[in-house]
């Protein structure tokens, strides 16, 4: 379930399990939907692939041959989907706060990005 | 003579001077359009002639012995077996200023339009620059998704020239489905172009080579990029599993990364070089053998537009490949 507030899509719960789920969607316009994410640390992303395409959920500087496609905060690990087929998902739980930049390694070219920005959890 | 009579006279003069004025106009403007038309025909041909590459085609073309590929043979495989493939759709391409240069310093003119240069008179301008190619083309950003796209392609690069005979060898086979289920398919080459018409083809194949762009080998609607494999021959077109059109001009390639943001194609300084796509192309044209040039002839694609006019063109990016090459023995 995601909510959109000013392109920035707001975590809220999924009913129906007991770990936070965010949902973006990955299209055949070349876009993660949304494009940017904002959810506490501890909750899971969930990609599904709702285009005819492949693509990948990449966020490892190894794979990336552009800089800006990949950002880490420190201490967070990478991470790769591999190939996507159509109706294929994809899920990453984010522990560490900060803000990730991943790619997509097919449409690297065409700028295919996304952002999760982990904010910590408030005590 | 009673006022009925001299309004009929009057009228009949009008009528009279009306169709005289007309048959004038006629007997002027068909002249007119059919010199219009022949110089037309003259600057195209013009045009054509001075393809940057008419020379070295012409010490070429009759080779019946070309030398091989300096260190043997390279043999190239490429496939897709999942995924989808981005279908170009007819747009104004934008102009590279990198290619085309300015209205005051235009570069690549030449040949036939389209298939090679842009002559002036296609040219849009604004504020001292080139801006789009009016008439619309395969090389834009206007772009639709289609799903399965399947692609087997085994080739052999052996010609290192343009000549009159070849070792080159491609086996291509290219298919993807519409949101209707129908199957287009695409297979080459019955026949390899052994030399260019209007820019080199090397025999049919070559790989390690910059194409396209300010190169003037293809269209300079596409941007300077480099092709590590790229073939011309000639192929069929099928729709689930007949055959639409043949023999017709395929095209294939594997290069750098030509798209941008959002799909649009990328001028020059806008390539990344990092990243590969396979382009298929069934052009809009058909050599004039005899005449080395090309003349204009829409393929049968059997894809409608939403307009109802069918796509006249396969303009085809796979972009989830396996590749592999190796030197042959």
């Amino acid at each position: 379930m995601v909510a959109l507030v000013g392109g920035i899509g707001l975590q809220t719960p999924h009913p129906k399990t007991e770990e936070p789920v965010t949902v973006v969607e990955l299209t055949n316009m070349l876009m993660f939907m949304p494009e940017t994410v904002r959810i506490r640390a501890g909750t899971t992303v969930e990609w599904r692939n709702t285009s005819l395409l492949v693509h990948t959920i990449t966020a490892d500087p190894d794979l990336a041959t552009l800089a800006e496609s990949v950002q880490l905060p420190e201490g967070a690990k990478s991470f790769n989907s591999g190939n996507l087929d159509a109706k294929a998902t994809f899920r990453h739980t984010f522990d560490v706060p900060g803000t990730y930049v991943y790619f997509c390694i097919p449409h690297e070219g065409a700028m295919m990005r996304g952002t999760v920005i982990v904010e910590p959890i408030v005590q | 003579m009673k006022s009925s009579n001299i309004n009929r006279v009057a009228r009949r003069s009008y009528s009279a001077g009306y169709l005289l004025a007309f048959l004038l106009l006629l007997l002027t403007a068909v002249p007119h359009v059919h010199a219009k038309q022949m110089d037309q025909e003259q600057t195209m041909a013009k045009l054509q002639k001075m393809t940057p590459a008419r020379g070295y085609i012409d010490a070429h073309k009759n080779l019946e012995k070309p030398l091989g590929l300096l260190g043997g043979p390279v043999e190239v495989t490429i496939t897709q077996t999942s995924g989808g493939v981005f279908v170009s759709l007819p747009d104004q391409r934008r102009l590279d200023p990198n290619v085309f240069g300015t209205p005051e310093m235009p570069r690549a003119f030449s040949g036939t339009p389209g298939v090679n240069g842009v002559p002036l008179m296609a040219r849009g301008v604004e504020h001292s620059a080139y801006t789009v190619m009016k008439p619309l083309s395969p090389f834009g950003d206007k772009y639709t998704v289609m799903a399965e796209g399947k692609l087997s392609l085994k080739a052999v690069d052996a010609t290192a020239t343009d000549a009159a005979k070849t070792e080159d060898a491609v086996n291509m086979m290219a298919s993807w489905k519409d949101q209707d289920g129908n199957t287009y398919e695409v297979r080459c080459c019955q026949m390899l172009a052994a030399h260019g018409m209007e820019f080199p083809t090397f025999g049919g194949v070559v790989t390690n080579h910059i194409l396209h762009g300010f190169t003037r080998i293809g269209t300079a609607l596409m941007p300077s990029e480099y092709a590590y494999f790229a073939f011309w021959g000639m192929g069929e077109v099928k729709k689930n599993g007949v055959v639409l059109d043949k023999p017709r001009l395929v095209h294939g390639m594997l290069t750098e990364y030509v798209r941008k943001e959002g799909y649009k194609l990328a001028f020059d300084d806008e390539v990344t070089p990092t990243r590969q796509h396979f382009h298929l192309m069934v052009a809009p044209f058909m050599p004039v053998m005899e005449e080395g040039r090309f003349t204009k002839k829409p393929v049968k694609t059997g894809f409608n537009l939403p307009n109802g006019m069918e796509l006249p063109f396969w303009h085809v990016m796979f972009e989830n490949l396996e590749i592999d090459s190796k030197r042959s023995e």
